[in-house]
């Protein structure tokens, strides 16, 4: 009974946990480029729920279609906000960064409340249903595991075979280095910031094939939460072990909950929580790197 | 040098003491009215239910105002005013406001903002000023357990949301005996979950699973899964709107199946069922109040007590004119916000004053019966009078299926199976 | 004009501040609640410049201490209602066991996570926030979610009189003190060994390593003494002020999101920045929820990213730089 739960969430663990690694990659790419901590990340998250809901809802297309769309907001999003805020920033103490993007996130929700208003919204994209006898999935979840990871993929190649991409890594390496290089430093610094938005736009959509209800302005915070541990978990800097964070991360917050019901007297979902931030700072403490190791 | 900074620091401290000059000129609620002041909740994390509450009220001022023709007052008819501000859903907001209200528009009742936190914030601030402070949206019990003189409750207590619901079940399945209990980590819904709780042992079901999820938390399956094993008979669960739509949606997706599910304040909202389709079939929902509720005033005739306000279908076109949204429905929280109007234009007029402890104290004999239903409050304010009623999605329409005395049909027991759902079948009785 | 005094001058603004606070609440009609919101704001900015001001630290998780601060008092109150006659030494006992809790949580907070820097450090703190937020709702510690709502033992203990006038003018008048004495051990330090050391750090932390200057002791030191002011202003403004705790509410990160704003509006580092920042904020916000219900948030979203961009030193930055050598300019540090 408990093996079959256990396994049960651990299939489950991994589905979510490649959605949730690829909904870090955004911020882990940012970091990594720029050093800055995009606070807002959950609602550019929320931005990409609302395009999936208007393809699906309102035009009736197939939420894979809303991808490209979504990654294209989030580019346009990301550059308008790079031009407007962040270049000015970049040598400014975190502070500014950190509250610029707070704001940022806060405009968003704002903005999509005067729109859409506070509803919260969902769709029903039915493609049918797997049982695994210790569980159940249904299709439209695998889909999005499946995107997941071909959008991290694709993102892999696209750093290892392009000159775009390896300017970046290198401006990733040592920003010094490669201005004297000639790789042109602040171009990267816009293209990384831009991707990474559009990144974040596109996760929200994989994240709402993966839960496709609850679409409100405000639903972005635990995603903020959930991608700093993500992302810590991955090293912070580097968008693939942001991927891989995000399955450990999926697997924690799946099966510990199996475990922590055996202590009496506590709530062991709320315990789950606890778990994930406390894990977060013993990495923060031991291995600020992460524990995953990716190139 | 010198000359400069003062261009600076001038300019710094006029703009700084304006807030205060103006405070001066801020008109003072004269005679000739009554208002009521209340800092809603318009922006922040209950916008939602604050924008209800607003539309429920301004639909009742209205009314009072145009159909009713004012308080009667001293053998006056004396026009009811109606004054906002938005609190943002802080509570560092909610005493200023409530300051304001009562010192500078120097209003003759206060409404409390939604929520027990800010209700619990706001209550201080008025017993010090000994203002009547009606609580329309804070359900937790024990705001009234604290002695307070000047609280007054219209929504019903947070322990008795799943009553009605167990009766349900008690009288229509007699064979049902495992039930679930799986609620939000949040003071209010832990504490319909401990009134749940009380009510199910009394009637005998057996409890066997009893769990909270926390707040804000996107993935259930953990919890569901492990309900699943605990193969309950029914469900009851549920926080605030978010994690509803959530709790249904994975239960279809792990392909659990029970004889009824019903969840507190999500269901209820019409955007439940868009947002699931047919999943939401079956599934049922505590409210204080929906639209399709047979209170009317032969009702109240029948039953010897008092009625006053707009009829159901009046309300709810008042309520559209009032917010300037025909597409939105008030829910219950613009019935229980607008029927506290209506309760105290009532306690006004018994007492003949406007003076908080003479409508206070009218308020606690007071009972009456309006399109919200009845209501009657104990010593303390807590509201005692009001049931609820429980809804069920069936064919895709909210209908009310207990207590049998308001019920616009019967409930649907048990509820198809998600698979039969999704070959469309509907929950029909 | 130099004497013994002189450098205590810069303390005057503030003074004077506070005392025109309390005049105008106390006697312009309906202005004392709006008075003690701007005292809670100036309270936490001052509270929270002792450490972010002074060492360029940005603690997301700040509000954990006003957390614990306000479950100090709410622990004392709740725990010793059966004895009525300790009266006001309740209260006392409160304030003692909030400055116990922020100063153990920062103690243990600040020995792991000071090791860390700048982002690393803002997330290992939002973690701090969250992680015990969660732990009080998972363990039920202190009756979990449930929380804890306790006027009733208030007005047990302290008589329903007095203790309406402590939730209604005492309680913010305590928030009063506490501002003003952060803002004289701000100045304290300013002006002894840890404020020149700080400094230091906040420019070049490895260089002020390599002078030989003990950073993480004195980084520890103003973590925990920020701390502890914040554990006051939680048993204060919100154990006393509105005796109810519910972990979301006290746990809430907006409000370190607005401590931030406060001491970067009025001009991180200096003395009278957070009290600058605190009235601007809270009055603006305040008169945009009476004219512009419902859009302020998007209002602030816009006026924030346009300061930081414009000018990062702010309010009080700005007018020490045009200030500086000038009769004025020994008032404004």
């Amino acid at each position: 009974m408990l093996l079959e739960q256990l396994s049960g969430n651990l299939i489950q663990g991994v589905v979510l946990g490649a959605v949730y690694g690829m909904a870090t990659m955004g911020l882990s790419l940012i970091f990594g480029v720029l050093k800055v901590v995009n606070v807002g990340h959950g609602a550019f998250v929320m931005v990409g729920a609302f395009v999936t809901l208007f393809f699906f809802s309102s035009l009736g297309l197939n939420p894979f279609i809303a991808i490209p769309a979504a990654f294209l907001v989030g580019i346009l999003l990301g550059l308008a906000f790079y031009y407007a805020a962040i270049k000015k920033l970049l040598n400014a103490p975190e502070l500014a960064t950190l509250l610029a993007t707070f704001s940022a996130g806060v405009l968003l929700e704002e903005t999509v409340k005067m729109i859409f208003g506070s509803e919260y919204r969902g769709f029903n994209w039915d493609v049918g249903k797997v049982d695994l006898i210790v569980t159940a999935l249904p299709m439209s979840k695998i889909f999005a595991a499946l995107g997941s990871v071909a959008i991290a993929l694709l993102l892999y190649v696209w750093f290892k075979r392009t000159r775009a991409g390896s300017a970046m890594r290198s401006v990733v390496e040592d920003s010094h280095g490669a201005r004297v290089c000639g790789v042109n430093v602040d171009g990267v610094y816009a293209m990384s910031f831009a991707l990474g938005i559009g990144l974040t736009v596109a996760s929200g959509v994989l994240l709402t094939m993966f839960i496709p209800v609850g679409i409100n302005p405000y639903m972005g915070g635990g995603y903020t939460l959930k991608a700093f541990v993500i992302a810590v978990l991955g090293g912070l800097s580097s968008p693939y072990g942001a991927f891989f964070g995000g399955l450990v991360f999926g697997l924690i917050e799946n099966t510990s909950y199996t475990l922590f019901a055996f202590i009496p007297g506590v709530e062991p979902f709320s315990l789950t929580r606890f778990l994930s931030f406390l894990i977060l700072l013993i990495i923060l403490l031991i291995r600020p790197t992460g524990i995953i190791k990716a190139k | 040098m010198k000359f400069f900074s003062l261009k600076i620091i001038l300019p710094a401290v006029l703009i700084s003491i304006i807030p205060f000059i103006s405070t001066f000129s801020a008109f003072a609620a004269g005679h000739g009215k009554i208002v009521i002041g209340h800092s809603a909740c318009l922006s922040g994390k209950y916008a939602k239910a604050g924008e209800q509450a607003v539309g429920g009220i301004e639909a009742c001022v209205d009314w009072v105002n145009n159909e009713y023709g004012g308080i009667t007052l001293g053998g006056k008819k004396v026009p009811l005013k109606y004054k906002k501000y938005d609190c943002e859903s802080k509570k560092e907001s909610v005493t200023s406001l409530i300051g304001r209200l009562i010192t500078v528009d120097k209003v003759d009742v206060v409404f409390a903002p939604y929520s027990s936190g800010l209700t619990l914030r706001g209550a201080p601030i008025a017993e010090s000023h000994q203002m009547l402070y009606m609580d329309h949206g804070g359900a937790n019990n024990k705001i009234f357990e604290q002695g307070f003189r000047y609280a007054v409750q219209t929504i019903g207590p947070a322990t008795s949301y799943h009553k009605g619901t167990l009766d349900m079940v008690k009288k229509i399945a007699p064979d049902a005996k495992k039930v679930a209990l799986a609620y939000e980590d949040s003071e209010f819904a832990t504490m319909v979950m401990e009134g749940a709780k009380n009510h199910a042992e009394k009637l005998g079901f057996e409890i066997v699973f009893e769990r909270t999820y926390p707040k804000g938390t996107t993935d259930l399956t953990p919890l569901l899964s492990a309900m699943k094993a605990a193969k309950p008979d029914f469900v009851l669960g549920g926080g605030h709107f978010e994690d509803g739509q959530l709790f249904n949606r994975q239960m279809a997706d792990l392909n659990i199946n029970v004889d009824c599910l019903s969840l507190i304040a999500a269901a209820t909202l019409p955007a439940f069922s868009d947002a699931l389709g047919h999943m939401a079939e079956g599934v049922m929902g505590p409210s204080h109040w929906e639209y399709g509720v047979t209170y009317s005033k032969e009702a109240a005739k029948e039953k010897g007590k008092q009625w006053i306000g707009p009829s159901q279908d009046e309300f709810v076109s008042l309520f559209k004119k009032a917010t300037g949204d025909q597409k939105m429905l008030p829910d219950y929280h613009a019935a229980e916000a607008g029927a506290q109007v209506l309760a105290y234009v009532l306690a006004v007029e018994k007492t003949g004053s406007t003076d908080s402890d003479k409508v206070r104290a009218a308020l606690g004999d007071l009972e009456f019966m309006s399109f919200y239903g009845s209501w009657d409050i104990d010593d303390s304010g807590l509201q005692v009078g009001h049931s609820m009623v429980d809804v069920q999605w069936q064919d895709g329409k909210r209908v009310i299926v207990w207590p049998e005395s308001a019920q616009t049909g019967k409930p649907c027991y048990p509820m198809p199976t998600f698979d039969e759902k999704k070959d469309g079948k509907k929950a029909l009785p | 004009m130099k004497n013994r005094l002189s450098p205590y001058y810069p303390l005057l603004p503030v003074f004077v501040a506070y005392f025109a606070l309390f005049l105008v609440g106390r006697n312009v009609e309906g202005t004392w609640q709006l008075v003690a919101t701007l005292l809670f704001y100036c309270a936490l900015g001052q509270a929270f410049n002792i450490f972010l001001g002074m060492t360029g630290y940005v603690d997301f998780g700040y509000v954990a201490f006003l957390g614990v601060g306000t479950y100090g008092m709410a622990i004392a109150i709740t725990g010793l209602a059966n004895f009525p006659q300790l009266g006001l030494g309740i209260v006392a006992i409160g304030f003692v066991l909030a400055i116990i809790m922020a100063t153990l949580l920062s103690t243990a907070v600040g020995a792991v996570a000071l090791r860390l820097r700048g982002a690393y450090f803002a997330i290992a703190t939002i973690g701090v926030n969250e992680g015990f937020r969660f732990l009080i709702e998972g363990a039920n510690l202190w009756n979990g979610s449930s929380g804890m709502i306790f006027t009733a033992q208030l007005n047990e203990i302290l008589g329903r009189d007095l203790a309406s006038r402590v939730m209604t003018l005492w309680a913010d008048i305590l928030v009063l003190f506490i501002g003003a004495l952060a803002a004289v051990v701000t100045l304290l330090y300013m002006k002894s060994k840890i404020g020149y050391a700080l400094t230091a750090l906040r420019e070049d932390e490895d260089a002020a390593k390599v002078m030989g200057i003990n950073v993480t002791k004195y980084k520890i030191t103003a973590f925990i003494t920020s701390a502890s002011f914040a554990g006051t202003v939680g048993a204060a403004a919100w154990a006393l002020k509105t005796p109810y705790v519910f972990p979301p509410e006290v746990f809430e990160i907006h409000y370190t999101i607005e401590a931030i704003i406060i001491v970067m509006l009025g001009g991180a580092g200096t003395l009278l920045g957070p009290l600058v920042g605190a009235l601007i904020y809270g009055v603006s916000k305040y008169y945009l929820s009476i004219f512009l219900p419902g859009v302020q948030l998007f209002i602030f979203a816009l006026v924030i990213i346009f300061v930081i961009v414009t000018f990062p030193e702010g309010v009080v930055g700005v007018i020490k730089r045009k200030t500086r050598n000038t009769a004025i300019g020994q008032y404004i540090i």
